[in-house]
């Protein structure tokens, strides 16, 4: 009766163990092979040397070696200040508070990392790297060429926002999304993705 | 004995997959933005100097990285991004040749995120090159406007834009130290010796401008040069672009498995202790149970 006993606890502490390692394993989930784009072409607009001129608002967004290409929404503040985001996953907006790209200063433009189901427009933004381009087309046809200088991921709690929304004395572009680990208890990522381009030239 | 060897081994194994969840939790990397370059624009503002050109050298390098040819009074290139260090900045009269000795020259120190112009500024007779720090960062919805006073023509002007004053003396030569203003679109009015100049200047909230005033064909002439901008209002904090479909699945709680290593343990424990104390007695009456046999043999 009492070895019986031992046995079974035995068999129920060793099943709490391999429950244990079991579900330590997280689940990943896979995303469809990446597709890299072809070149966008158009008439290069170079950046105006003085304020009054203007360029043209951006109206699409394609970045050929992660794969995007999609319209610009316009992006504004939320009520609570913090800037408002695309309400698709699908889509990537321009925050029109921020200098219109091509423009001198840092424009800024934002999109999902995923939805609840899977990837969302700018789910590769953090495989950028140094030197490749991004090409943003304004309602005139015109494109603005971008070289990608940094990729940098903050916690959502320091997030920079001089290095992002700051002045800057030459055309560049800030690409925004969410990246590190998700918090499941507030449904939503604890980091920041920045790319940092400038116009290349 | 045998028993208590396996039952910490047990406890190891129960213990190690925790060790394993602390170690990412560990493995946070932090992010700096690191910059290592800083700005660099070139001008030319002396009104009685012909045009030049214009050298931008890194320090202890005999080839120039820049080379502006023809460069005329009221020109202001556009920024360069340079790396960080020290520069020096030489002119030489339009069409001179490179290893000619330059009219003049200047040195910079370029640090990294800071903007800067060097103008040449004054009459021709004492044309200096003057490196200008030049302002990154404005006030939360405001803009920054400075002025480069380089009239000839009127040595003295005074400048308001949208009625507020911008400076009332400025003399010839100076440069104004950044002011500044509420944002919106304003006149901008230049005046001095009876000579007036009027424009329409937008100033966008997180701008920067540099206002130039030079002699033009007809007397005083405004030229606005944006220097920097950047977003009017920073939005608060990072931002909110992800749903967390693509993120990996948490574990679940390993509070149940926990308790049923505890539970399963306590219960071998407690089996345990139930056979040994059934052996000890168990094994003192086997004791006498051998010695009888043996003594009837």
């Amino acid at each position: 009766m009492a070895a019986l006993l031992v046995a079974a606890g035995l068999v129920a502490a060793g099943a709490g163990a391999v429950g244990l390692v079991v579900t330590r394993h997280a689940d990943v989930p896979q995303a469809a092979a990446l597709q890299v784009l072809p070149v966008p072409t158009g008439p290069i607009e170079a950046a105006p040397a003085t304020g009054a001129a203007q360029v043209a608002e951006p109206v699409s967004l394609v970045i050929p070696s992660i794969g995007v290409s999609t319209s610009l929404v316009h992006l504004g503040l939320t009520s609570s200040g913090a800037l408002q985001v695309p309400p698709t996953t699908a889509v990537a907006g321009w925050y029109t508070g921020s200098p219109r790209p091509g423009a001198i200063g840092s424009a800024v433009i934002a999109g999902h990392i995923d939805s609840v189901a899977g990837p969302g427009v700018f789910y590769r933004l953090s495989q950028l790297q140094r030197g490749d381009r991004v090409y943003v087309r304004r309602a005139d046809g015109t494109l603005a060429i971008f070289e990608v200088t940094q990729v940098q991921s903050y916690p959502k709690d320091s997030f920079p926002t001089t290095a992002v929304y700051g002045p800057v004395p030459d055309p560049e572009l800030r690409l925004i999304t969410c990246g590190g680990t998700f918090d499941y208890s507030t449904r939503s990522y604890l980091s920041n993705t920045v790319v940092y381009a400038t116009q290349a030239s | 004995m045998r028993f208590t060897r396996f039952v910490r081994r047990l406890v190891l194994l129960a213990a190690l997959p925790l060790l394993l969840l602390a170690i990412p939790a560990a493995a946070v990397a932090t992010a700096s933005a690191a910059t290592t370059t800083g700005w660099i624009r070139l001008a030319h503002l002396s009104p009685n100097t012909p045009a030049v050109d214009v050298y931008l050298y890194s320090f202890g390098d005999s080839s120039a990285q820049i080379v502006l040819h023809h460069v005329a009074y009221g020109t202001v290139s556009p920024y360069e991004q340079v790396p960080t260090g020290d520069y020096t900045v030489a002119m030489r009269a339009a069409g001179a040749a490179a290893t000619s000795a330059p009219v003049l020259s200047a040195s910079v120190d370029v640090v990294a995120g800071h903007a800067y112009t060097v103008a040449g500024l004054g009459p021709e007779s004492g044309l200096r090159l003057q490196v200008l720090d030049d302002q990154l960062t404005t006030p939360s919805g405001k803009a920054l406007v400075r002025v480069i006073q380089a009239s000839l023509k009127q040595s003295v002007v005074s400048v308001n834009w949208g009625g507020q004053p911008l400076d009332g003396s400025l003399k010839f030569g100076s440069v104004s130290s950044y002011q500044t203003v509420s944002a919106g679109t304003a006149t901008l009015t230049v005046s001095g010796g009876g000579d007036q100049a009027t424009a329409t200047v937008p100033l966008a909230a997180g701008t920067v401008h540099t206002l130039v005033v030079l002699d033009g064909p007809k007397g005083l002439q405004i030229d606005d040069l944006l220097d920097a901008a950047g977003s009017g209002t920073a939005p608060a904090g990072g931002a909110a672009t992800g749903f967390g479909g693509m993120a990996p699945h948490g574990p679940s709680s390993p509070l149940p498995w926990l308790a049923a290593i505890g539970a399963g343990l306590l219960l071998a424990a407690a089996g345990g202790l139930r056979i040994r104390a059934r052996r000890v007695p168990a094994a003192a009456a086997g004791g006498r149970h051998h010695r009888v046999p043996a003594a009837r043999s």
